[in-house]
């Protein structure tokens, strides 16, 4: 019998135990507490998991994956393509952005500033708003002032302002977590400082920022709230026919997001209802694959990034 | 040469300058976008509140948009009520679990339990909403047959409670591990049990941690809409009881946002800058317990 | 190979728990209200040609000879829609304010749902629930009310003896020029093949212009409004593209009192609006035209039994302070 040296000293028989916990019952209370919420949890998820899968994954059917939204059909293509095209805007909108103030506040900005505490503070509350008040926000803004009516981009918008404190609080950690010595090492080879930090300091950080863009992704697939009044609820890709004739994406059109989608289709069913919910249902399980599948993603690279620092 | 050689040197300067200036413009966005939507929100709810009348707005007990009677104590307290029942269901279970992750669970059980909490915390909230008409309501409603419906307050503070659930977890397990490992032995070493040793010393050296997880908690339960407003009724009246259909502020603004106009869409609004205002509470709060322990 | 077990650990887990759970409804005692919510795929097969089906057999159920007790879930539409505008009407739920004016008086506490298809859901899944609805949403999933005797149906509104009806309305902007997209569409509603489409779905059509003859106009038509109105819109509008795909036409559902605005202020081409347009509201700019006419059904539970009500048993139910707050104070 071989036991390895730390569990050797914590190694108690369950003889002990048990006599342990005869003479401290409040221990064995608390030990089944602690047990209980254990059970709970986990047994919620696997019901709440298990009621999705089972009601969901027989109704996934080719119709439901038609490039045209009808009626009979359901489709919920056209609502994954305005989710592509929505994250995307809100990406390239929203990652440059998030990056530079990441840049600025980890190299540039002297420790203790103003601005760094006003923007420290400023994040902290942007992370903290409810996707409803980014919603009403959206509302008053891109849809009755700028766009005049529900937009992709207005939702777009919208949402990178939503994201923009996660992009910069995980940029942040990444740079944070370059060793000084690499940026030391760069200027004495005479390198200057952008020089240092756009072939240096990004590089080394680029797994820890992906993370985070690939986290805000995950919030935004997942987002309804401060879409439904910004982004509409149209169920097709919005397009436009240009002036040469051929019918082109138009962003300023309206387009239901896959969540959106699962919104409405829940919000509002048509009789006979029960189409509408099991397509509800598959929805719902396609939606919860690509944001489940999303985060563990991210949270893959993020953990690959620990192990190689 | 020597001239050539001036003139990189100087345009690379002015690159320098140029991406650094462009740094601290990108960093001020956050700023910006901070002040637009205290601004339009304000700017839009504030004048309605002043309307209305703030002593009317806020404790008035009837909303009637089509009488013009725009009262959101209903909606405040519906938010209170509701996010207060998701701290009973949630915080309890949440912290329970936490403890069981960070200190009595086998390396090779955490490794299962793990993908779990993480699932919970991936599921978006209309999914959550979806699933609360499903299954939360119609069970609810077979242990009390006679009310009226399953759905209301009962409803509403298990559905946030089960969302709230992820965030107390990850944070105070994270709070729990942080504490110190000396703290732990030395009350073995005094004799105490494993339970009592991580319930009496460690929990408590990580209160705050814990403190922090029940904010945020809170924080995501008072701005969390589309989730509730399949599971709460959404009668615009104080709460009676744990079966009487209940209104959140979130769910005011989404129910009636679509159509309002005039000062019916501004009173809703203003129930947002309300709602902002508590979401700043707790952002304070929450910072003050950070910069606490630190 | 970790990360594999703990895949198929969960997948085990998964599976007890659907064992675990599935049955857990069906062991609850008032077994009698879980068929609508629990057994929903039983129903989802079933097409128009098995409707009659249902019906044949909701009477055959033992809890239809249990009269219904206990508290009156009272569901209610939000304040912008036009069914809730029209059924208040219709039923007078409503109150005289300061000024005369008899405004809209539903029980503070009724629950509210936001759509059409949110009351139908609430509807189905409780039996304790009474909601009213678009005739032409109307399905087998939930039980229309006779009122005063008369059932619902689109023949007894068309004969005049079932009187809760409203017309379905659209409205244009007659302050700026309708575009010829637009007018096309509307063109294609008020034609015969419109006209069929509507009668298809039950609802009651007032006659049509003739033929539909294709204008060479192309473009977007926005329509924006009412979710009693936005199935009916749907089908025209599947209907509508197969024939003219030049023209593309895009629906937002919300309510009757977003029709309007969004028509007045020009974010859309064409408003739905399912009850009559108020004075008030054509003097801001308006056209309004009547492409049917609904009936609202007042629907209950498939297992409340109750079958027949009258006028004044719903103003009662609904109106603030009426005084039926249990089903068996009824009748």
């Amino acid at each position: 019998m071989t036991i390895s040296k730390k569990e050797s000293i914590n190694f108690i028989p369950l003889k002990t135990r048990v006599r342990g916990y005869i003479k401290h019952p409040l221990s064995l209370v608390l030990l089944l507490l602690v047990i209980g919420a254990a059970v709970i949890v986990v047994g919620l998820v696997a019901i709440l998991i298990g009621h999705l899968l089972i009601k969901g994954v027989p109704h996934i059917k080719p119709e439901l994956f038609e490039w045209k939204y009808t009626t009979t059909n359901l489709s919920m293509m056209p609502a994954i393509i305005n989710t592509l095209i929505i994250t995307l805007l809100s990406l390239v909108i929203a990652v440059p952005i998030g990056i530079f103030s990441a840049i600025y506040l980890v190299e540039y900005a002297k420790k203790g500033s103003k601005l760094v505490a006003i923007i420290r503070i400023t994040t902290e509350t942007l992370s903290g708003i409810p996707s409803i008040v980014f919603g009403l926000f959206g509302l008053i803004v891109f849809t009755t002032m700028i766009f005049k009516g529900y937009s992709i981009i207005g939702g777009a918008l919208t949402l990178s302002i939503m994201v923009l404190p996660i992009i910069i609080r995980t940029t942040e950690e990444a740079l944070m977590s370059v060793p000084d010595l690499f940026r030391e090492g760069s200027f004495g080879l005479g390198a200057g400082k952008l020089r240092t930090i756009v072939r240096i300091v990004l590089p080394y950080a680029v797994p820890g920022i992906l993370a985070g863009v690939i986290l805000s992704i995950g919030r935004m697939v997942g987002e309804t709230a401060a879409l439904i009044f910004t982004a509409g609820t149209i169920a097709g890709v919005p397009t436009s026919v240009n002036r040469f004739g051929h019918t082109v994406l138009d962003v300023t059109g309206s387009g239901r997001t896959l969540a959106l989608h699962l919104f409405e289709l829940v919000q509002n069913p048509q009789t006979p209802t029960d189409r509408y919910f099991n397509a509800a249902y598959a929805t719902a399980v396609v939606l919860l694959v690509l944001v489940v599948g999303i985060n563990a993603l991210s949270s893959f690279i993020a953990r690959r990034l620990i192990s190689k620092v | 040469m020597y001239n050539t050689n001036e003139t990189t040197l100087k345009i690379r300067a002015l690159r320098e300058a140029a991406m650094k200036i462009l740094f601290t413009i990108a960093a001020c966005v956050s700023i910006l976008a901070v002040l637009l939507i205290c601004v339009f929100i304000f700017a839009n709810g504030i004048p309605a509140i002043a309307e209305i009348g703030v002593t009317k707005f806020l404790f008035g007990r009837t909303w009637k948009p089509n009488a013009d009677i725009y009262g959101i104590f209903p909606m405040i307290i519906g938010s209170l009520y509701a996010t207060a029942g998701a701290i009973v269901v949630g915080v309890p279970i949440g912290i329970l679990m936490a403890i069981f992750m960070a200190r009595f669970c086998p390396k090779s059980i955490y490794k299962i339990i793990k993908p779990f909490v993480e699932l919970l915390a991936g599921i978006p909230s209309v999914v959550y909403g979806f699933l609360g008409i499903r299954i939360l309501v119609p069970l609810i409603h077979s242990f009390f047959p006679e009310e009226k419906s399953g759905s209301g307050l009962l409803a509403a503070s298990i559905m946030l409670g089960i969302m709230i659930l992820p965030t107390i977890i990850n944070v105070s397990e994270s709070a729990i591990r942080a504490v110190p490992e000396n703290y732990y032995e030395g009350s073995l070493a005094l004799g105490a049990t494993h339970e009592r040793s991580v319930f009496f010393t460690v929990v408590p050296a990580a209160r705050s941690g814990i403190l922090a997880s029940v904010i945020l908690g809170v924080g995501r339960a008072i701005g969390e809409t589309m989730a509730v407003i399949w599971v709460a009724g959404n009668a615009p009246i104080v709460p009676k009881g744990l079966m009487s259909s209940v209104r959140t502020m979130t769910s005011n603004v989404v129910l009636e946002m679509g159509y309002a106009t005039g000062l019916h869409r501004d009173a809703l609004i203003g129930t947002a800058v309300v709602l902002f205002v508590f979401i700043l509470i707790i952002n304070l709060c929450f910072s003050a317990i950070k910069r606490g322990t630190k | 190979m970790r990360k594999l077990l703990t895949s198929i650990l969960l997948i085990l887990a998964l599976t007890l728990t659907f064992a675990a759970c599935d049955p857990a409804p069906a062991n609850d005692p008032p077994a009698a209200n879980n068929p609508t919510t629990n057994d929903t795929p039983a129903p989802s097969n079933n097409t128009t040609n098995e409707t009659p089906a249902t019906p044949a057999e909701t009477p055959v159920t033992p809890a239809e000879t249990t009269p219904i007790t206990g508290a009156i879930n009272v569901i209610s539409r939000e304040d912008g829609s036009g069914t809730r505008g029209a059924f208040v009407e219709l039923f007078d739920v409503r109150i005289e304010n300061a000024e005369g004016r008899k405004v809209d008086d539903i029980r503070q506490d009724s629950d509210i749902q936001n759509s059409t298809g949110q009351v139908l859901t609430a509807v189905q899944g409780n039996k304790q629930a009474i909601g009213y609805i678009s005739l032409g949403s109307l399905d087998n999933t939930v039980k229309a009310l006779k009122i005063e005797g008369v059932d619902a149906t689109p023949e007894n509104v068309l004969n005049g003896t079932y009187s809760i009806a409203r017309p379905f309305n659209i409205v244009t902007n007659s302050n700026s020029v309708l575009s010829e997209a637009a007018q096309d569409f509307m063109n294609f509603i008020m034609s015969d093949e419109g006209q069929a489409i509507i009668k298809a779905e039950k609802y009651i059509s007032q006659g049509s212009t003739g033929a539909y003859t294709m204008s060479s106009a192309s473009g977007t038509v926005k329509v924006e409004g009412s979710s009693s109105i936005s199935p009916l819109m749907e089908k025209i509008k599947e209907a509508y593209e197969a024939i003219n795909s030049n023209i593309k036409i895009e629906i937002q559902t919300n309510d009757s009192g977003r029709g309007v605005t969004a028509t007045v202020e020009g974010s859309c081409d064409i408003g739905m609006v399912s009850r009559e347009v108020r004075a008030e509201e054509v003097e801001q700019g308006l056209d309004v035209t009547a492409i049917c006419i609904d009936g609202i059904a007042v629907i209950v539970n498939v297992d409340n039994p109750l079958s027949d009500v009258t006028k004044a048993d719903i103003k009662e139910i609904y109106q603030d302070g009426g005084s039926i707050t249990r089903w068996e104070e009824i009748g």
